[in-house]
């Protein structure tokens, strides 16, 4: 009775991650364009920066035609972490489709440093790791840039 | 004590219920630009700081001996009518020293400048700023720890390297920037001709700079729509940025404001607020030369309200002294006339308790839309030792003319039309003899921030 519960509930599991991949991957299946964009750098402009330059194409291609992923691993986690001063612009950029994505990796190294797992923007995603999503994302088509 | 600290407490408290309100905090006053970093942006070390080379001239005519008294001379030297001078040149660092824990930033500055900061003593250089920040609890309250500005008249609390004229109003100048009280009595200093090797600056330490070294509680909050609250209260030595107490006494400070937000955020943010706030310390001064010092209470407070929505400034100021009332550089032991020697409780004497002046002042700002000229007019009306045999009226409008060459770079042209006078005394009489022929002054200021 135990097995077969323990089978559907896998299932049911294996499901809804394999549905949130598919969400998180292909939100925008008929997008002409396709970018992810980096952000790994300490520096705080960067962070600016990174946003800037997904807002810029939303503007160009339009919310339809792009499909925008930022990618945040290393001293570049921070754009994600909840409370940052951009949040803001990360709110109003999700709105419009943009995804963001943080490295699970990264999180721990900051949680060991800090004594907890910092908390994440509601609006960033948590993957395995930064840049395997990267290359994940690269080969399904997506453009790698990093501003 | 115990009545300040109740206040204290409950200004606190208030503030701390303020803060439920709403958690959501814009880095745009100047509480917050001075004291806080972006949430999650702030480098660990970012290098700053500005340089002002100045260029003042004196047109006050000398008293019948051909002596000068410091209003007719430039600062900090008081010896000369004409001088170029480096006025200031900070350069600091501020930002988070793990950048992961925004939760924890500090703000560091220097001034190498020739100013009454660095002057007295010929020291090349004083920190002016030092200071560490914990946000931990930034949906109530922000706690600074350190040296820092305090908070208080626009004129003076605001980032000093964007004030608008080459000079203080001479209210802020004497009532706000506080020479400490050198703790020896020391002697009057007569008029001195250009040229003399008596300083008629005859203080010992720095002035203060309007910064205390202690603790302060603050916070900003959104309010409403557009509308944000910030509060501070302060505890501190009361003895500038001297470093350590003098004295057991302590300094505190409050602050309110409010303000309705325009457009853009951080130093040059476009916005009307209406201020208000309250300082009050006891100073240990040896003031009748007996070689023990006495207690006076120093008390200082405010209002004001400045509108900013380009092209237009107007902002509006009344302040308030009680005790430990400045009366020149030349006499450092607060004292005017020689029968106050010895006695201070004399009228004439700075340190008398009931000694009190007040000052208004009004200044407009044309920003000419579409070119980078900036026009700017100021009055200031100031007296000082009110209702008393030693009172001084201090009047002065200033025309100026600002170029801003980029947003980092500007120029100041300044001439300020003066009136001083000893208003219980005729012309050329007591007092007057000496401040008769006070004229105009011209300032030229070219400022860099980096």
């Amino acid at each position: 009775m135990k097995k077969p519960m323990l089978k559907l509930a896998a299932i049911l599991v294996a499901a809804s991650l394999s549905m949130g991949a598919f969400v998180a991957q292909a939100a925008k299946p008929f997008a002409k364009y396709k970018v992810v964009l980096q952000i790994s750098d300490p520096n705080p402009f960067k962070q600016t920066l990174v946003l800037n330059v997904a807002s810029n194409l939303v503007k160009h291609y339009g919310e339809d035609d792009v499909d925008v992923e930022i990618v945040a691993f290393g001293p570049g986690l921070r754009l994600l972490m909840d409370g940052n001063a951009n949040g803001g612009r990360i709110d109003g950029l999700a709105q419009k489709g943009v995804r963001f994505s943080a490295c699970a990796n990264t999180i721990r190294n900051f949680g060991s440093k800090l004594g907890e797992d910092p908390k994440m923007d509601k609006h960033a995603t948590v993957v395995p790791g930064g840049i395997v999503q990267i290359i994940e994302l690269v080969q399904q088509g997506f453009i790698l840039v990093k501003p | 004590m115990r009545e300040i600290f109740k206040k204290t407490m409950l200004a606190a408290s208030c503030a701390a219920a303020l803060g439920g309100i709403n958690t959501t905090v814009q880095a745009a006053d100047w509480l917050s630009v001075q004291g806080t970093e972006e949430h999650g942006t702030a480098g660990r070390a970012k290098v700053w700081g500005f340089i002002q080379a100045q260029y003042q001239s004196d047109n006050s005519k000398p008293n019948g001996a051909g002596t000068y008294v410091p209003p007719k001379l430039i600062g900090p030297d008081l010896d000369s009518q004409e001088a170029f001078n480096v006025n200031r040149a900070r350069i600091g660092v501020r930002g988070t020293g793990m950048p992961i824990d925004p939760n924890v930033n500090y703000f560091f500055l220097v001034e190498f400048g020739n100013n009454a900061i660095t002057n007295p003593g010929n020291g090349f250089a004083k920190v002016t700023d030092a200071s560490i920040t914990l946000n931990h609890l930034k949906e109530y309250a922000r706690v600074r720890a350190g040296q820092f500005k305090i908070p208080m008249a626009e004129e003076v609390y605001q980032g000093i390297a964007l004030i608008d004229y080459v000079n203080f109003t001479d209210g802020v100048n004497q009532m706000l920037l506080e020479r400490v009280p050198n703790r020896a009595y020391t002697g009057n200093v007569a008029p001195q001709p250009i040229g003399s090797t008596t300083s008629l600056n005859a203080f010992n330490q720095s002035i203060d700079a309007a910064r205390d070294v202690g603790v302060q509680v603050f916070n900003t909050f959104n309010v409403a729509p557009g509308w944000e609250a910030s509060y501070s209260v302060m505890v501190g030595n009361g003895n500038g940025i001297n470093s350590s107490d003098n004295d057991n006494a302590k300094d505190y400070h409050l602050y309110f404001s409010t303000a309705k937000v325009f457009k853009g955020t951080g130093p040059r943010r476009q916005d009307w607020k209406t201020f208000a706030w309250y300082t009050n310390g006891d100073r240990h001064i040896d003031g009748n030369n007996d070689g023990v010092t006495e207690e006076y209470e120093r008390k200082r407070y405010g209002v004001g309200s400045r509108y900013l929505k380009l092209p237009f400034r107007v902002a509006v100021e009344w302040i308030k002294a009680e005790g430990v009332i400045f009366q020149g550089p030349d006499k450092p032991s607060f004292g005017l006339l020689p029968p106050s020697i010895g006695n201070p409780n004399h009228p004439a004497n700075g340190l008398n308790p009931n000694a009190e002046a007040s000052q208004w002042s009004v200044d407009l700002g044309y920003y000419i839309p579409n070119t980078k000229w900036e026009l700017d007019l100021r009055y200031a009306d100031y007296t000082r030792m009110e209702d008393s045999i030693a009172e001084f009226d201090w009047t002065a409008i200033t025309l100026g003319v600002q170029y801003h060459f980029n947003k980092k770079t500007r120029l100041t042209v300044n001439v300020t039309d003066r009136d001083v006078e000893a208003t219980a005394f005729a012309a050329g009489a007591g007092p007057n003899a000496n401040l008769d022929g006070i004229d105009k002054r011209y300032a030229v200021q070219l400022t860099h921030i980096f």
